[in-house]
């Protein structure tokens, strides 16, 4: 049985600077003999288990050895020394066909967190997989690979989903979408933790309580891995993890509110307010089963990534943060042709995969809204209007764009008008805005802000309560389905409801009422 | 296969201290990001003590930032500094050298209170509106002006806790003055000493006109902040990103007078303040 060796590019190697080659290394491989020490008796893998980075021949796995999830410390409980982790990845939910086991580190310097990468898998393949460590064994996750190019599936499911508030409300979203007889992929769309502290007026979940530690602002290492600890905590985000592959952009929240590139909303120097990045970074890798790129070099990662679903879909994920040029301050520096939102090699990059792309479908993910909406947006991509024609031009040059985006605590479904003022100039795609999980509590249908969105004939949904979305993909038509759970304050008991459901025909960029 | 430990982070080293009004605000010398410094532990005991051990006892902050803001009586307080940086791993550095650094008095601690508007507690929950309902603000003052008079209106009726400023769209991009009616008993023979307490600004700045009985006294400079204290009123909160600042003016025995005096704090430019309670003291 092939063993799953690592190969790190030179780039790869250098970027590990902060952290240490051999470290980077071991916490995807490792000898069976490295660790070889027992973790405590009483540790487990109590953050559950996830994979991601989907191929149609590998698949990162991720988990985390804890002993007390909650520790303040933010190292769970671990000792500080390193400990082996088993893996296997079987054809078979028992798991009595393996094909393929490895190992690799548990090391304190990513507290304890492991990013295998399975490699050499059939395209298309249905996989089961587990952790073991001493005597302690993980639950049982799945995962599809992708199919390979040049097939052409007969349907591909995502669920998307967003902002994730652990302390304003539960994760019933999660509890219905991991159910969904349909899902291939989750794609997380940003804020999968918050950085406010948690207190009394902010503690809408009702039915728990949280210890002191995390009543302050999230801001060290320390904070960022307990916060993501309190996040993953919680069963139903685990069961999602388990149930499905996950790729993971992210917005402000992962950082701190509203930050800019490098640059803090709240008055702090750029060269100051970069340690709080870096470690909000690393705190991001180690916690999601991201790839080897998206590990950070100091206050600077690369989440940017891409992935094809056959010839049915390409999907580029897009960082809208960390490279964009700071809010505008005048009307005149808002429409500067020159100002960015991707940074100039993200734009090209994801330019050409629009142009050049074989796929039936070409999805983007992008952490902020790309709907035109009012000019004083400026937080997304209204505030980058140049930035956003050239995208949209490039994707009037591809086939059949769909933007999944998030960010403000709404579902909302609209169409991509090359020109937002003629209605008769054509759409060149169409964008599904996700709610968020449980961000703002429960919500309520409408608000005052839907006459901002309703007010454009381009905008077909505006919703204010929590839940999530599908997307299924077939080489005929998208169906989009938006989920809304009525409650999620009070406990997680609430029923899924179809909010809206919208088909767009290949070759049509519009959204049907279906 | 024996797996060698990382390293343990560096010593802190250049640790600096600058006095300030009822604060020591220190910095050091980053460590950078081999190994990732999970955050900077600073340990003070109070005194000049010279090296001490640092433990959980004497711990009084971790940050991330290579930088603190130690907030420490009005009266004005020395203390010793030693910083420890904590890697990724969980792994200590050795402790820093000892730095001992004393804050400057305030009058808030010095001086003998002759009227106030507020506590001065890093809080602005005693104001009106506070601390998040400054949307109100511009309807309730359609004109621009606050006016408290000292024994008859309190902080919480007429004292709104942020005085917005020409950067503010939400306020109308108005120049808002709030204006302080106060009465002395007596002949004013000695100098007094008018304190501002700002729990945060916005990241504009700008300028606060001060004003008595007429007479231009500073344009005070703000400083940007955090932004943060228009929808957040404690700055005592662990973490909290406000950015508190002082300002304490000498006002000189021939600008007050016995009877009725009107001190106008003017907002010329720039965005809001947020007020954590304005003084005149007596020396």
């Amino acid at each position: 049985m092939p063993r799953t060796t690592p190969t790190f590019s030179r780039r790869e190697v250098l970027r590990a600077g902060g952290l240490g080659a051999a470290t980077l290394a071991l916490g995807i491989s490792a000898p069976a003999t490295a660790g070889a020490a027992p973790p405590p008796s009483d540790a487990s893998f109590g953050l559950g288990v996830a994979s991601g980075s989907p191929r149609s021949d590998s698949m990162v796995m991720w988990t985390r050895l804890t002993r007390d999830p909650l520790a303040p410390d933010g190292h769970a409980g671990m000792p500080r020394r390193n400990y082996g982790v088993h893996w296997e990845v079987a054809t078979d939910p028992e798991l009595r066909h393996v094909v393929r086991r490895g190992h690799a580190l548990a090391q304190p310097e990513l507290a304890h967190a492991v990013h295998p990468k399975v490699t050499g898998l059939r395209p298309g393949t249905a996989y089961f997989y587990r952790f073991r460590s001493g005597e302690t064994t993980s639950t049982v996750g799945r995962f599809r690979t992708l199919p390979a190019a040049p097939a052409v599936p007969d349907r591909f499911t995502v669920g998307v989903v967003s902002c994730q508030a652990w302390y304003h409300g539960h994760f019933t979203a999660h509890r219905h979408l991991a159910a969904e007889p349909d899902l291939d992929l989750v794609v997380f769309g940003g804020d999968y933790v918050y950085e406010y502290g948690i207190t009394e007026a902010n503690l809408w979940r009702q039915g728990v309580s949280v210890a002191p530690e995390h009543e302050a602002e999230v801001q060290t290492l320390e904070q960022y891995r307990l916060r993501y600890a309190l996040t993953k905590s919680d069963p139903h985000l685990q069961a999602l993890h388990a149930r499905v592959p996950a790729v993971a952009i992210w917005d402000d929240h992962e950082v701190q509110n509203n930050y800019v590139g490098g640059r803090s909303a709240y008055g702090l120097p750029d060269e100051i307010f970069a340690h709080r990045v870096a470690v909000a970074y690393r705190a991001f890798y180690e916690h999601l089963p991201v790839d080897v790129e998206a590990l950070p070099d100091g206050p600077g990662s690369d989440i940017t990534t891409g992935f094809d679903v056959g010839h049915l879909a390409r999907f580029s994920l897009l960082d809208t943060r960390q490279h964009r040029d700071p809010l505008p301050t005048t009307a005149e520096e808002q429409a500067d042709p020159s100002r960015t939102m991707l940074g100039s090699a993200q734009e090209r990059w994801v330019q050409d995969r629009l142009v050049d792309s074989p796929a039936v479908w070409n999805v983007v993910a992008s952490g902020v809204v790309l709907l035109a909406v009012t000019e004083d947006r400026t937080d997304q991509w209204d505030g980058y209007p140049a930035a956003r024609a050239r995208l949209l031009d490039a994707m009037s040059r591809s086939s059949n764009v769909v933007v999944l985006s998030g960010d403000i605590h709404h579902a909302v479904a609209g169409e991509l008008r090359a020109d937002w003022g003629d209605p008769d100039a054509g759409n060149v795609g169409v964008e599904l805005v996700c709610t968020s999980v449980a961000s703002d509590g429960d919500g309520a249908p409408t608000d005052d802000y839907a006459p901002d969105w309703l007010q454009h004939d381009y905008v077909r949904l505006y919703d204010g309560r929590r839940g999530y979305l599908t997307v299924t993909l077939t080489p005929e038509e998208m169906t989009s389905t938006f989920v809304c759970v009525p409650w999620v304050e009070a406990d997680d008991t609430a029923p899924r409801e179809v909010l809206a459901r919208f088909v767009t025909p290949a070759g049509s960029p519009r959204l049907v009422e279906a | 296969m024996p797996v060698p430990s990382s390293r343990p982070p560096a010593r802190v080293t250049g640790l600096r201290a600058e006095p300030a009004i009822a604060r020591t605000e220190l910095s050091w010398r980053s460590l950078g990001f081999d190994p990732l410094i999970d955050h900077y532990r600073v340990h003070a005991v109070p005194g000049d003590r010279g090296a001490f051990d640092p433990d959980t006892s004497n711990l009084v902050a971790k940050t991330v930032y290579p930088q603190l803001t130690h907030h420490v009586d009005p009266r004005g307080e020395t203390w010793t500094y030693r910083i420890v940086a904590v890697s990724d791993a969980g792994r200590t550095a050795r402790p820093s050298a000892a730095l001992a650094a004393s804050s400057v008095a305030s009058v808030v601690g010095t001086g003998r209170p002759v009227a106030t508007i507020g506590d001065f507690d890093a809080r602005t929950l005693e104001h009106r509106f506070a601390p998040s309902g400054y949307a109100q603000i511009p309807a309730a003052y359609p004109d621009a002006v606050f006016e408290l008079e000292q024994g008859v209106d309190s902080p919480a009726d007429a004292w709104p806790y942020l005085l917005p400023g020409p950067g503010d769209a939400w306020a109308g991009r108005k120049v808002y003055t709030a204006r302080w009616r106060l009465t002395l008993p007596g002949p004013v023979e000695a100098d007094h000493d008018l304190a501002l307490w700002l729990v945060d600004t916005t990241r504009l700045g700008g300028t606060l006109r001060v004003v008595v009985n007429g007479d231009a006294l500073a344009d005070v400079t703000l400083a940007p902040g955090a932004t943060r204290g228009s929808r957040e009123g404690d700055a005592t909160v662990p973490g909290t990103a406000l950015v508190r600042s002082y300002h304490e003016l000498p006002v000189g025995s021939g600008l007050l007078r016995e009877g009725d005096n009107v001190i106008e704090l003017v907002l010329a430019d720039g965005g809001w303040v947020a007020w954590d309670a304005v003084g005149l003291f007596a020396r």
